[in-house]
């Protein structure tokens, strides 16, 4: 981990470690000489769609990337809406008006379960609605199977915003497979990591198709097909973007995938450890239930503050008494300065209950028992 | 199925290799220190005074058209011969692309007098590319633009370190806006890459803030403790750069004016050998090859049948050989825009032919290419009767 400053954080509330293993494909990958998305990124894809289930993969440079070809996908448009949580990162929001479309905000369930409530989907349903968006907070699986009845039944798609999977378990499916698309995030904080990238995986050919060819320009062939002599012209159709991943990230991130569900297990392990001594404390609460640990991703820790409006206090003791970094998951989309001025008006109280509450702890799959029971010592300390 | 000449070689040496690894060891992977290093050198190198980092050059396209106020409604006259990519930024915006004419097949540079020709009250803005890293000239679209209230915005992402003007002006330093790629087969490439450059520190801000989701702090600034939360002013983008090849670009920066140097000598090399071939021209001028900095070396066919021909001969030789096609003439421009003509964009992109360019080709393959070429002239059917 960099040292961000002399002291601070002496716990990050992320940290991403590369291995020996990680850095060897790299230098290979670079020393070929070919970084532009090419063979290593079409096996990644390959790797990547078994390990979660879906029919086809397509890398991409970032999860805001994958949902923008998404909703392309299903066929968002000006003058639609589609249906997005505002308790997750604004991109899920953001990427319905890259398609001059409107994003429509829906409630979480509660302080208990961070996902969206599938009620209040139903309710915000219009003739205008395309699309849902549904977010697995933390990487635990939010009611996709509800909601996926509830879109077939209204002949809307189901996107899934799986920025905090790979690795979580609906049933016997893994989460971002349930959907029309999932869409996947390779950020440094993420559980499978590589700076920045994110992955389409939809079971729908025209989807991949269409994902495919939107992130290289719409372009019917690639630099890669041209140099192995597969192509030596294309067309151009539909208005497409550069949303590409290279070779280098592919490379690691195909090392990486091979060691995630061991990271996995040890996240699922750390949030136990956590749960066990946190449930017993006044003046929080955890969200989620024991049993869903083991069918979540283990993304991060999120605990909440029974008395909202006290995190800023909160985080500032972690912070200056115990180097502890901490972060806010999330402010909620519809409270931010540019989606109060376009979407005035809008009202989600559990949302905004949460959103004045959550404090996401640190969580990393190689943090140590020690490094953990100093959090939590701190946390007490805290709430004292 | 592998080249002999490929059309670029991307020579990656150990260093470069070592400071990649260096930078993931450190554990931190999303844009921070190494990427504002690398912002400050480029800025440097291409004497602007702003260089933020971004995804790519499509995406350096895009929030350049955002911070130079295009929208729906808006116009912006964008040069013919280019990547699509230079076109699609205007539409991402809303707004619509005026394709414009080029000087020709000779010099594959948007034609100014064209562009004063479709300048309309819509007009918010000027685009223009530096084909294959040869100089157009901005410092006349600048007056124009200046004159008339327009944004100049220069798509450099062929021309890194070329000079706009006989002073050495570098391209990239005379819009309100420049957008340079990093892509892999550039002169200073990191695989998938791009920078923006500006001397407006408002513009810069703007560019800056759209790349991150318009969020007013970045993961790196809430590591160090700097900010403990966000707010989100804007719609904007994940178009962000990060510190891996941040650290890439940083190792070869260093080394990009030898390679620049190393491409010219090439363009020469080629100039020199491949003069008085019966049925090849060459483009541009021997003067233009000083300015220029060379992402690929065109040359001219008679039309374009021959030009195929030419290119399918050369790869059975196995020297890899490009071309751009017209912009206009794509499926989804003639969906939206319909048949337009643009008689001198039609001829180049029918005519033209990129042969391989680095800046490693050995003198081997120089010779392979060289004397691929006159084979594959001499074997043009209809070279003796043309």
């Amino acid at each position: 981990m960099a040292a961000a400053t002399e002291t601070f954080p002496e716990i990050p509330f992320f940290d991403l470690k590369v291995e020996q293993e990680d850095l060897d494909a790299v230098a290979e990958t670079l020393r070929s000489g070919w970084l532009t998305m090419g063979p290593r990124t079409a096996d990644f894809e390959k790797a990547f769609a078994d390990y979660v289930g879906t029919k086809h993969a397509v890398a991409v440079s970032s999860c805001t990337a994958a949902l923008h070809l998404a909703y392309l996908a299903a066929g968002v448009g000006p003058g639609d809406e589609v249906i997005v949580p505002a308790f997750t990162f604004a991109a899920t929001a953001a990427a319905v008006i890259y398609c001059g479309a409107t994003p429509v905000f829906a409630d979480i369930l509660g302080q208990h379960d961070l996902s969206i409530d599938p009620e209040d989907v139903e309710r915000k349903i219009t003739d205008r609605t395309k699309a849902v968006a549904a977010g697995h907070f933390a990487g635990y699986p939010a009611p996709v199977d509800v909601l996926k009845e509830l879109c077939d039944s209204k002949g809307i798609a189901l996107i899934e915003d799986a920025a905090h999977g790979p690795g979580g378990y609906l049933k016997d499916k893994q989460i971002g497979s349930y959907g029309l698309a999932g869409c996947f995030s390779f950020f440094s904080n993420k559980v499978l990591s590589v700076g920045e990238g994110g992955m389409l995986g939809t079971d729908d050919d025209d989807v991949a198709e269409l994902a495919n060819r939107l992130r290289c320009y719409g372009m019917t062939s690639g630099t890669w097909a041209r140099h192995s002599k597969t192509t030596t012209t294309y067309d151009v159709v539909g208005l497409g973007f550069n949303y590409k991943l290279d070779e280098p990230r592919s490379a690691m991130l195909m090392k990486r995938l091979a060691r995630l569900d061991r990271d996995i297990a040890r996240r699922r392990e750390l949030i136990m450890r956590y749960r066990t001594r946190l449930s017993k404390l006044d003046g929080l609460t955890l969200p989620f239930r024991d049993e869903d640990v083991a069918t979540g991703s283990g993304y991060v820790m999120p605990i909440m503050l029974s008395e909202p409006g006290k995190q800023g206090e909160f985080r500032a003791h972690l912070r200056d008494n115990h180097g502890i970094q901490t972060s806010i998951f999330y402010p909620a989309t519809h409270e931010f300065t540019a989606y109060r001025e376009r979407f005035p008006g809008v009202s989600l109280p559990r949302t905004e209950l949460a959103a004045r509450t959550e404090v996401t702890i640190p969580l990393y799959s190689h943090m140590t028992d020690d490094e953990q029971d100093r959090v939590m010592t701190a946390i007490e300390d805290a709430l004292r | 199925m592998s080249w002999r000449v490929p059309l670029a070689h991307i020579a990656i040496p150990e260093e470069d290799v070592q400071n990649v690894l260096d930078c993931l060891r450190s554990g931190w992977l999303t844009m921070g220190p190494r990427t504002g290093q690398f912002e400050g050198e480029f800025a440097d190198f291409v004497n602007s005074p702003h260089a933020v980092a971004v995804s790519s050059c499509t995406a350096a396209l895009h929030l350049s058209c955002i911070a130079a106020g295009l929208g729906p409604g808006d116009e912006a006259i964008v040069a013919g011969m280019s990547f699509v990519s230079t076109a699609n930024a205007v539409r991402y915006t809303g707004a619509t692309p005026v394709l414009c004419e080029i000087g020709g097949p000779q010099d594959m540079n948007i034609d100014v007098d064209d562009v004063v020709r479709r300048i309309t009250p819509k007009t918010k803005a000027i685009v223009a590319v530096h084909f294959c890293g040869y100089p157009a000239k901005v410092v006349e679209l600048r007056k124009i633009c200046d004159e008339r209230g327009l944004v100049l915005i220069e798509d450099a992402a062929q021309a890194v370190g070329a000079s706009v003007a006989a002073d050495g002006t570098r391209a990239g330093s005379v819009g309100d806006l420049a957008c340079f790629s990093l892509f892999s087969k550039n002169q200073l490439c990191v695989g998938e890459g791009g920078v923006v450059t500006t001397p407006s520190e408002e513009l810069a801000t703007k560019v800056r803030s759209l790349r991150s989701h318009a969020m007013t702090s970045v993961t790196w600034d809430r590591h160090r403790g700097y900010a403990e939360t966000y707010d989100i002013m804007d719609v904007g983008f994940n178009y962000r750069l990060d510190e891996p090849r941040a650290a890439l670009a940083l190792s070869r920066l260093p080394r990009l004016a030898a390679d620049i140097e190393s491409r010219r000598e090439l363009a020469r090399t080629y100039r020199r050998r491949l003069a008085g071939l019966d049925g090849l021209e060459l483009v541009w001028s021997d003067e233009d090859v000083e300015h220029a900095s060379h992402f690929a070396f065109p040359v001219v066919l008679a039309d374009e049948p021959t030009r195929d021909r030419f290119r399918e001969r050369l790869s059975d030789l196995g020297v890899q050989t490009t071309w751009y096609p017209a912009v206009h003439r794509f499926t989804d421009y003639v969906e939206n825009f319909g048949e337009l003509s643009l008689p001198n964009v039609e001829a180049a992109a029918q005519r033209h032919c990129a042969l391989p360019m680095s800046a490693h080709l050995s003198q081997e393959e120089i010779d392979i290419v060289v004397q691929s070429v006159e084979e594959a002239l001499a074997d043009l059917p209809d070279a003796a009767a043309a």
